[in-house]
């Protein structure tokens, strides 16, 4: 059974350290780790995944090694948490799958502008704790 | 209007209508409360993750509150509508009568039901596995 959840998140982005804040403050029946993508730490850690520069998808790494990325990488953590595990579920049937990733992927692709807009600016957010790869907790 | 006063025949006819109402409510009160503290405990064992003790606390409180709820409902419905005074009155009194507490009775069962189904759902949720499967696996971990 799967414990922890380390998910590749973009640094540069205030929305996603935003979003990081909220997923670690939410209670998890799994671990969640964040490490920021691109990092030497995520390169040391997962060579196999690429050092160069950020990715540009979602990607979430569970302790068995299995690999998630986009709109499973979203299902992923949301199955993390405590009260969103029926939404994971939902999101992931053949139903409401499509919409999710459609979702997602625009999410994802307009995240620079959604922090702009909403005026998230990623030092606001960061933790003072080391960036890279702290574990929950 | 006056109202007149019942006698003789339509005054017993009443009164056994009233007493039929009550022995046959409390009656199948008494039975579903029973056939639901008989059959719902294996249910209650199983939301409440095989934590039997909880599970029969739970189940002899749902009875109490079952009693509770459908006594007082029978005891307040019993004035309302028609007063029978002959036996066709009184065949009907009875059979609206008891229409009303069975749907009371199973309304009050769908809704126990829905809730402790709610509650096994949560409750099963910390074992589910994901609901999507990985893209890849890492090498390191594969070997």
């Amino acid at each position: 059974m799967i414990q922890r959840l380390t998910v590749l998140t973009d640094a540069s982005c205030g929305f996603c350290i935003r979003c990081e804040g909220w997923l670690l403050r939410q209670p998890a029946f799994v671990e969640l780790e964040f490490c920021a993508a691109g990092s030497r730490e995520a390169a040391r850690r997962f060579p196999e995944l690429g050092t160069s520069g950020t990715p540009e998808e979602l990607i979430v790494i569970d302790d068995e090694g299995g690999i998630y990325r986009g709109a499973r990488a979203w299902i992923m953590c949301l199955w993390a948490l405590a009260e969103y595990r029926e939404w994971a579920g939902r999101l992931a049937s053949p139903l409401f799958l499509p919409f999710a990733r459609g979702a997602f992927a625009f999410v994802s692709s307009k995240r620079h502008t959604i922090s702009e807009l909403m005026g998230f600016e990623p030092e606001q957010f960061r933790r003072a704790e080391p960036p890279h790869c702290d574990a929950r907790g | 209007m006056e109202i007149q006063p019942l006698e003789g025949l339509a005054a017993s006819t009443t009164i056994w209508a009233y007493l039929a109402y009550l022995t046959a409510s409390v009656g199948l009160t008494v039975w579903v409360a029973h056939t639901l503290h008989r059959n719902g405990r294996i249910f209650l064992v199983d939301s409440f993750l095989g934590n039997e003790g909880l599970a029969d606390s739970v189940n002899h409180l749902l009875v109490v509150g079952f009693y509770l709820v459908n006594v007082g409902f029978v005891s307040l419905a019993l004035k309302y509508g028609i007063k029978p005074r002959n036996t066709v009155e009184g065949i009907e009194f009875f059979s609206t009568k008891i229409g009303m507490v069975l749907l009371v009775l199973g309304g009050m069962h769908f809704f126990n039901l829905y809730v402790f189904a709610t509650m096994r759902r949560k409750a099963m949720l910390k074992h589910q596995r994901p609901p999507v499967q990985p893209e890849g696996f890492l090498a390191a971990k594969r070997a």
